[in-house]
């Protein structure tokens, strides 16, 4: 009776972390936004860029973007939340608008073109992936494995 | 009555013998801090930083020494399975506390299987415990390299090139742990004297703390205790001493893992091949450093150890500069004192051994001379 309940805890204790695990997966899956004030071609429809767009996330102003600039920020988890103020015209007034989407989780970085979604665009035309330049590291590092290193790492 | 106030009265001697080495810390400690220059607030604030940073590991060290196997060396296992929790997370690109408790999770059974192999080799070397464990970390160390140098990459999959050595498998010399930096840290924002105080890896600490008093009043607690003071009378009580004992080492394995990605999360950054290769030689130091010795340590003393330790690493190198006119003097002596402090505590440690044996022997003695001349 005793060695079936150690069992059952056991058990239950080994699931537990399982679901913590993945739900750890899931909450904490970091993402790299950028967000692009340029202009873009959709189905033969011709999106233009307002004069400045300020995006803001969490209270922090992330990016402020004149015509062809893009702006970064790191996020976590897989729903986005940020208010772009878009200003159409210079000395014009910024209009502000709550953006929410869900980021696709398989991507590291995610490429936001902040016009077309104003627009109205769907998904496919405003979202990408962000694809860093390939490695064109061609010396291999050196592999430090010195057990008595005692720089600053080590203590 | 008197003759139980006379055995208790301890004479100063006896005192200074017995807290030597923290006494030697105060002095040095005494000595550095107005060579050094730094103000309080900046010690403060790096000794606020360094408590949280490496408290949890020093901690670790406490349940071997309970159940008599001394200072656990073997830490450095433990420490090894959170740097690779903590590798797979970051190329997951897992972030901020999750990334945390997820490379707690996933390194759990390695540090557990680690543990049970730490244990079941220092129950075959009884007596020999701390010199087994150390070699052992030196002998897990390769075993490390061969996976993060060689299967990270190749056969366990590792995507960024960010982490990944450029030749396509092995790990690089520097992980970076930028997205979870100081994140349990500054969880809970709090400034004192404009210090940052890391509340919430305080109350992890706190409540470890918490956890071994608690676990000393457990049943195996109570085995622990009874096996760190006589195997043999502790196997005659029925307590299975080779369990026991491998239990308190799987214990200690987990808390160093966990303890590993705490202090790691503070750092930011962590030397993927020599991070923790130092990592038990510091922390045993630190806890000695506090007035423990092989085969007794308090919580009280891994607290006053963690900073009077701490304190001679922040101000020996500003000290030594300006003794000498050379930085690396002080960062010498640090690395010195931190080697010199084991061996004294060791040395110490033997002596009154050796002394304490000595006394009963002539105590022993006496007393047959006696029985012979009354007879």
């Amino acid at each position: 009776m005793n060695t079936k309940r150690t069992f059952f805890f056991r058990v239950a204790l080994i699931l537990l972390l399982v679901i913590i695990a993945a739900l750890m997966f899931i909450i904490g899956r970091g993402h790299t936004v950028y967000f692009d004030n340029k202009a873009i071609e959709y189905n033969g429809q011709s999106i233009e860029t307002p004069y400045k767009i300020e995006v803001t996330v969490k209270d922090e102003r992330v990016a402020k973007l004149y015509d062809g600039e893009r702006g970064m920020t790191d996020t976590m988890g897989q729903s986005f939340s940020m208010i772009v103020e878009i200003t159409q015209e210079k000395g014009g007034d910024p209009v502000a608008h709550a953006v929410s989407l869900a980021l696709p989780y398989s991507m590291d970085g995610i490429i936001l073109n902040i016009p077309a979604m104003m627009a109205g665009l769907p998904a496919d035309a405003y979202l990408t992936e962000f694809i860093p330049t390939p490695d064109t590291e061609t010396e291999d590092e050196d592999v430090v494995t010195d057990e008595f290193a005692t720089d600053e790492f080590s203590i | 009555m008197s003759e139980k106030k006379k055995k208790q009265r301890v004479s100063p001697a006896e005192v200074l013998r017995n807290n030597t080495v923290p006494l030697m810390f105060i002095v040095i400690c005494a000595i550095c801090i107005p060579l050094s220059g730094f103000s309080p607030s900046y010690l403060f604030n790096e000794i606020v930083t360094r408590i949280g940073r490496n408290t949890f590991l020093i901690l670790s060290l406490l349940i071997p020494i309970m159940a008599g196997m001394g200072l656990n060396f073997g830490m450095t296992l433990g420490a090894m399975a959170g740097e690779i929790g903590l590798i797979l997370v970051c190329d997951w690109q897992i972030v901020g506390i999750p990334a945390m408790v997820l490379a707690v999770i996933i390194s759990l059974p390695i540090a557990v299987l680690l543990g049970w192999f730490c244990g079941t080799i220092l129950n075959m070397a009884k007596g020999r415990e701390m010199i087994t464990s150390y070699i052992m970390s030196f002998f897990m160390n390769g075993i490390y390299q061969l996976v993060v140098l060689y299967m990270m990459g190749s056969i366990i999959p590792i995507r960024h090139s960010n982490i990944k050595l450029p030749r396509g498998y092995g790990i690089r010399n520097t992980v970076s742990l930028l997205r979870m930096r100081q994140k349990l840290d500054k969880l809970i924002p709090l400034k004192i004297f404009g210090a940052d105080i890391p509340v919430m890896t305080f109350i992890i600490i706190a409540l470890l703390c918490f956890f071994i008093i608690w676990f000393r009043k457990t049943k195996l607690g109570q085995d622990m205790r009874a096996v760190g003071q006589d195997m043999e009378v502790a196997k005659d009580a029925g307590i299975n001493v080779e369990r026991t004992r491998i239990i308190s080492i799987v214990i200690s394995t987990i808390l160093a893992d966990i303890g590993m990605v705490i202090y790691l999360q503070n750092m930011g950054n962590f030397a993927t091949y020599s991070s923790h290769s130092q990592i038990g030689m510091f922390c045993i130091a630190a806890l000695l450093v506090g007035g423990a010795s092989v085969d007794r340590a308090s919580i009280g003393n891994v607290f006053l150890g963690v900073t009077l330790f701490h304190m001679m690493f922040i101000v020996a190198p500003a000290a030594g500069a300006k003794i000498t006119g050379d930085s690396m003097i002080g960062e010498y002596f640090r690395v010195f004192a931190s080697y010199a402090v084991i061996t004294i505590a060791l040395v110490m440690y033997e002596t009154k051994k050796r002394r304490a044996r000595s006394a009963t022997g002539q105590q022993l003695a006496l007393e047959q001379q006696r029985e012979q001349e009354a007879a």
